[in-house]
């Protein structure tokens, strides 16, 4: 009797077997790495841009996948936590390459990027990353891609628009990751050699306080035309709010990090950040494939789209794009040497930004937009028109 | 001059958040014997069913309060009866283990619920108080009133009335506790539903000029850890005075000498405190 069952079960177990290994050959998979930090204080903004993924890869599956040389593949996207830590980071990257021979990986943030590419020409891997930091890149990592633009082209057209409505006088009132101290220390160069004065350096800690009364009103307490704040949107949003409690008239500039509708949302309307600069919202940018992709995600989603899901919904198409190009889909020098084909040739409804170009090094161009609030309202400029 | 008061009217209203938050921890410190690394997990359930019942149920602030403190009390309880009472003769490490456990499972709760995202609780008062050049938005007075007039309460509730007492009693001396007939089932509930129910007022004071998301008893709770050990654990007037002092050194602190190293200032107080005086402030020779 006992026998009997255990051969039954067996028989069960064989069958389901043979019928994993079964599916696993009628459609090849190739799989993409994520690690980024999905839980603690960054969660929501790691769970963004691994939406951003989610969707692209959904939207190749569900048309049947993409061909390269006769195999039909589908995208399997493996993402694990690193909780914004580049150590993690660099255990998550070993271990996708490993135990899923991933031959893309992607990370939303600078740590991330810099631990993974001490390994990623070695083990054969693309670093799909997305941060602004330059130094990314940088480098000279032969296989490392920079999803969107460099934060310091904002700088100079940050400092002119604010300083001419309001005057010379800065308050540095940012935060103190890393990310904020790469803009600091670009930023106040920049703003003095405009002709500008910097009248307090006060960062705050965004995620480590619990309360911005303190911080904020030693920053005015130097009576600043402009405050430089920013890190994530919502204590980004606490701080001008406190700011103009604490009775600040003048302009905010926002670090690129915080999105002007969701920080807006926080400081108590767009009005209270009249005068203000930064990254223009997604659903404010004026292409068509922005619109779509607006469109697309309200579809599936109740909130509003980001702009960290829209350059990671690119990007991913983009790569499987490279893919077809390149011929191949595991070997990475031949994947990345395809993006510049890959780029012409993706339709536009995959890329919101308009990106255009990939430079030698692995920064992907756009003509960005900038955002100003005038007259309680979201203002664009183009970043070409403003350069001239 | 006015820059001085705006940074004592800072610290009074960060002390009152923390000495809300340290009391419960002091007073559930007097039954576990360890600290309940869970409580600022109950302090940001607490925020979360006050939005829940303000903004998508439509009720008042005050009834959502009350609902918050409600319910973060029962949690509490629950957690005593099914979790920490069955754990009474195990060693303190499994005590702590649990609670860690207690934290994990409700942040991972209300983060499958309602999502990682920031959301903001508004408040029914948002009128801005100027006296010269003095700005005291009306919510934060209303967290220090709020917060003192509850510690008054509490402290007239542990000296003067029978139930008190066999709190302080427990916390004092267990066995003592025992001998002269107080039921300790009893008191442990309660003081778990006391301390889940300060954390709650705590969160749903704080939360209107804060944001809330599920990381957000972090904070906090290291925060009361430092007030506890600095004001001497299971101390009453220690969570209060503690909260005060590290409420004042960030506020005054960040100021007057650096607001990246105003933590780093709180802290240098508590290494000074416990080099002088290493139970604590207000310790009598409880454990």
């Amino acid at each position: 009797m006992t026998l009997m069952k255990t051969f039954r079960r067996l028989a069960a177990a064989s069958a389901i077997a043979l019928t994993i290994s079964g599916a696993a050959q009628a459609a090849e998979e190739v799989t993409i790495g994520f690690t980024g930090p999905l839980s603690g204080g960054a969660a929501l903004y790691g769970e963004n841009t691994l939406e951003g993924l989610k969707m692209a890869a959904k939207d190749i599956n569900d048309a049947g996948g993409f061909k390269v040389d006769g195999e039909t593949y589908t995208i399997n996207l493996v993402s694990l936590d690193d909780k914004y830590s580049p150590s993690q980071a660099a255990v998550n990257g070993k271990r996708l390459v490993q135990q899923y021979k991933s031959p893309v990986i992607f990370t939303p943030h600078s740590g991330g990027t810099f631990a993974l590419q001490a390994f990623n020409e070695r083990d054969g891997f693309i670093v799909m990353s997305y941060t602004s930091v330059p130094a990314v890149t940088a480098k000279g990592n032969k296989l490392t891609v920079k999803i969107p633009p460099n934060f310091t082209d904002y700088i100079e057209p940050f400092s002119k628009i604010t300083m001419e409505r309001f005057g010379k006088k800065l308050a540095v009132a940012n935060a103190t990751h890393d990310y904020a101290k790469y803009w600091t220390k670009e930023f106040v160069p920049a703003w003095e050699k405009l002709g500008g004065e910097v009248v307090s350096n006060n960062a705050m800690d965004y995620n480590k306080s619990a309360d911005f009364y303190t911080g904020v009103s030693k920053a005015l307490s130097a009576n600043p035309d402009v405050m430089f704040i920013g890190g994530a949107s919502e204590p980004t949003g606490l701080v001008a709010r406190q700011a103009r409690e604490l009775g600040f008239k003048g302009g905010f500039i926002l670090m690129d990090q915080a999105k002007i509708d969701e920080v807006a949302k926080v400081s108590g309307g767009i009005e209270s950040l009249e005068g203000s600069v930064g990254v223009v919202p997604l659903a404010d940018y004026d292409t068509k494939g922005a619109t779509q992709f607006v469109e697309k995600y309200k579809k599936d989603h109740k909130n509003v789209a980001t702009s960290e899901t829209a350059y990671n919904y690119f990007a991913l198409h983009l790569i499987a794009q490279a893919m077809q190009e390149a011929g191949s889909v595991d070997d990475a020098a031949k994947i990345r040497a395809a993006i510049p084909a890959a780029l012409n040739k993706l339709p536009g409804e995959f890329n919101p930004y308009d990106v255009h170009e990939i430079s030698a090094q692995g920064d992907l161009n756009a003509d960005p937009q900038i955002a100003e609030v005038k007259d309680g309202k979201v203002v664009l400029h183009r970043m070409s028109e403003l350069k001239k | 001059m006015d820059l001085f008061f705006q940074q004592v009217l800072n610290g009074l209203t960060l002390g009152s958040i923390y000495g809300l938050v340290a009391l419960g921890l002091t007073l559930v410190y007097g039954i576990l014997h360890v600290p309940n690394f869970a409580h600022g997990a109950l302090y940001m359930v607490g925020a979360y069913i006050s939005y829940f019942v303000m903004v998508d149920m439509g009720l008042n602030y005050w009834v959502a309060m009350i609902a918050a403190a409600g319910v973060v009390a029962l949690i509490s309880v629950l957690c005593e009866r099914l979790i920490f009472h069955p754990l009474r003769h195990a060693p303190p490490i499994h005590d702590k283990i649990a609670a860690i456990g207690v934290m994990l499972f409700l942040e991972a709760v209300v983060q499958m619920h309602w999502g990682a995202d920031f959301r903001r609780m508004p408040t029914p008062y948002t009128s801005i108080l100027h006296f010269g050049d003095i700005t005291l938005p009306a919510q934060r007075l209303l967290i220090i009133v709020a917060a003192f007039s509850l510690m008054g309460l509490l402290h007239l509730y542990l000296k003067k009335t029978m139930t008190g007492s066999t709190i302080v009693a427990m916390a004092q001396n267990r066995e003592g506790a025992f001998l002269v007939g107080i039921n300790a089932n009893r008191v442990a509930m309660m003081t778990f539903a006391i301390a889940g129910g300060l954390a709650a007022v705590a969160a749903s004071l704080f939360a209107p000029i804060n944001l809330v998301y599920p990381a957000m008893g972090h904070l906090l709770l290291t925060k009361a850890f430092v007030i506890i050990i600095l004001g001497g654990m299971g101390s009453i007037p220690g969570a209060i005075i503690g909260a005060l002092i590290i409420g004042f050194a960030e506020a005054l602190g960040g100021f007057y000498i650096s607001g990246t190293y105003k933590d780093l200032i709180a802290f240098a107080l508590l290494v000074f405190i416990l080099s002088v005086k290493p139970t604590g402030l207000f310790t009598k020779g409880v454990r």
